[in-house]
């Protein structure tokens, strides 16, 4: 049997489950409930009208969804995948700036379009010089829209292909893109991450296994698109037949009554959630008795945290699961144990503990050599889970995927991530080896934000710290700068917020006779954390 | 102590947000309809923090459980519920 038959493609998965469950809701969205007939529907029509419209350009592979908890949204991916192309989350709340160099860089000419980004849809073509062909799935035609913008094509609701005409592509083998995301970049660019299909599917099938999925559960969607941890809730979900709930924007924040509301059984969000669902006191224990499964993953899970959901969560299971988006999603999990964890936590945070069976894991020192059993040093990871390479950037692939000297052919990721393995054989997050921080589960590089508030400030005296830090996260960033006499705070602040997503733009800017330096020159972040500390 | 009546804990928030607030909040009109997250004046941290002030303030607890976040997250709603449920 060729790989091309036998391989099971993630829309495969969905149209499956479309086929065992089909009135059974698949999507609950905006107040609406979809079967999966309805959504298989919806994401047909759009694949449709992706396929005839795109047949010169059959070849390439990206498709991009710019859509926010809508049912363009999910649908959109839906149709991407089933037209064999892989799909580009692009997201309304990040500045117009940064979704348009994404959408350069993923070079995509198909872009669906959701009624929510309607506002911001004339601003973006303005500034797109080459011909798109934009599909609104769920926006009736715009007379003016077509004449003002000739450079583009518009496919409104009315004019998506009917269902006749289109049948699902299921060629998709391991190595076909499923989605290319972009992550915070140190040179100010963000950086591409391309998974590949098989990636998804190796990470899909570990998971539903070992949570026995369902087509009784109910997922939260908590996770905006671009984060690529809303693929476990997509793709897990409707591998099973289960429901996927989409958290509306007003309850991402403090999601206690959605949870309820909706009886969900399976959670997954940063750990930062549940911080705040604590500080609010919204964790009593037994609210949440319908969960059986809480994931949380993207930042360091503090146990007091792990502690506060179990009570909430009685019938739950609670994990944290560890994973870079280059290793697909996660790649290790640990389970929380209330007697047996606390001892088992480093600086009162959760191990990230076992890496997935299958999937490979080492230690190493900076010159890649392997380090014995408890030692500090970078985590470095392989398997069918891992990516091989950056979107269009060989020096970063170069950089970071490796062949290590005692590994024969396989293609190593290193993570930039500081773990050291205890002696249960659990791996502890020490820290990142960079000056790259999580903020709410986002990875960022402090030197994008750098690299903005330089050219706002018209200085190369520039400095940003994760700022404050509460149980190892980071809630925010502050930023110092020097070399200029004066400016306007107001004006800086609002020119990061063009370019980079709000949880990027600092707080707060100090402005100093000079950055501290230590013993070996470089700007001195700890004596500016310290700073930052007093002053608290 | 007096109670404190609902315009008097309005103004109170107001005048903290304005003083706590992201975005130039200094510089923003706000009233009792603002919606504090939708309008990036506070993010889920800050937000943590005013109920804690409101808390203080009211000498009562907010019990926000089975509260729909719309409610909770504009000036007056939160105000009318700090007010309300709290014990």
């Amino acid at each position: 049997m060729t790989e091309q038959s036998s391989f099971r493609s993630l829309i495969h998965g969905f149209l499956e489950s479309a086929e065992r469950f089909s009135d059974r809701p698949a999507l609950v969205v905006d107040g609406e409930c979809l079967s999966y007939t309805s959504l298989r529907e919806m994401a047909c029509r759009i694949a449709s009208a992706i396929q005839s419209l795109q047949r010169d350009q059959e070849s390439f592979p990206l498709v991009a969804v710019w859509a926010h908890r809508s049912k363009t949204a999910y649908a959109g991916v839906l149709g991407s995948l089933g037209t064999g192309k892989g799909y580009v989350p692009l997201n309304p709340k990040f500045p117009l700036e940064r979704t348009l160099q994404m959408l350069a860089l993923s070079r995509c000419t198909v872009l669906i379009v959701g009624k929510e980004c309607l506002s911001q849809l004339a601003g973006l073509l303005k500034a797109v010089d080459r011909p798109l062909t934009l599909i609104l799935p769920e926006v009736a035609s715009i007379q003016e829209m077509p004449s003002q913008h000739s450079l583009h094509q518009f496919v409104f609701a009315e004019h998506l292909p009917s269902l006749e005409s289109f049948s699902f592509k299921e060629n998709s083998t391991s190595a076909s893109l499923a989605y290319l995301l972009f992550t915070s970049g140190s040179s100010g660019v963000p950086k591409g991450v391309p998974i590949s299909q098989g990636n998804v599917r190796s990470y899909v099938d570990y998971i539903s296994h070992r949570y026995n999925v369902n087509e009784h559960d109910r997922f939260s969607q908590q996770f905006d698109l671009t984060f690529d941890l809303s693929a476990h809730d997509m793709f897990v979900c409707w591998e099973s037949g289960a429901c996927l709930y989409c958290v509306p924007e007003k309850s991402v924040m403090a999601p206690a009554k959605f949870i309820r509301d909706h009886h969900l059984t399976m959670w997954f969000s940063v750990p930062s959630v549940a911080g705040l669902l604590s500080r609010m006191r919204l964790l009593s224990p037994g609210c949440f008795p319908t969960l059986r499964c809480s994931l949380f993953c993207g930042e360091p899970f503090p146990a007091s945290y792990a502690q506060s959901w179990q009570a909430a969560a009685p019938n739950s299971i609670v994990e944290n699961l560890y994973g870079p988006t280059e290793a697909t999603i996660a790649i290790a999990h640990y389970r929380w144990d209330s007697q047996m964890s606390p001892q088992e936590c480093l600086n009162g945070i959760v191990p990230i503990g076992q890496v997935f069976e299958g999937q490979q894991f080492r230690v190493t020192d900076a010159e890649g050599k392997c380090l014995p059993f408890e030692n500090a040093g970078e985590l470095c990871l392989a398997g069918s889970q891992v990516a091989t390479g950056y979107w269009n950037n060989p020096k970063k692939t170069q950089q970071q995927f490796v062949h290590l000297p005692w590994s024969n052919n396989h293609l190593w990721y290193r993570t930039g991530d500081l773990v050291k393995q205890d002696a249960a054989g659990n791996l502890c997050y020490l820290g990142r080896m960079d000056h790259q921080v999580k903020i709410r589960g986002y990875r960022v590089e402090l030197q994008e934000i750098e690299a903005v508030l330089r050219r706002a400030c018209g200085t190369e005296q520039v400095v940003s710290v994760p700022w404050p830090v509460h149980n190892g996260a980071a809630e925010g960033v502050v930023a110092f700068i020097s070399g200029v006499k004066a400016f306007d705070e107001h004006r800086v602040l609002a020119r990061c917020g063009e370019f980079l997503p709000d949880y990027m733009v600092p707080k707060k800017i100090y402005l100093v006779d000079a950055l501290p330096l230590n013993p070996n020159q470089k700007i001195d972040r700890v004596k500016l954390s310290n700073l930052l500390e007093g002053a608290a | 102590m007096k109670p404190v009546v609902e315009q008097e804990l309005v103004q109170q928030v107001i005048g903290w947000v304005k003083e706590n607030g992201l975005n130039g909040a200094r510089h923003t009109d706000i009233s009792e309809s603002t919606n504090l997250l939708e309008s990036g004046l506070l993010d889920s941290f800050a937000f943590v923090d005013l109920i804690l002030f409101i808390e203080n303030f009211t000498q009562k607890k907010l019990d926000l459980l089975d509260v729909n976040p719309e409610e909770f997250t504009v000036v007056k709603g939160l105000c009318t519920l700090a007010l309300r449920n709290g014990h």
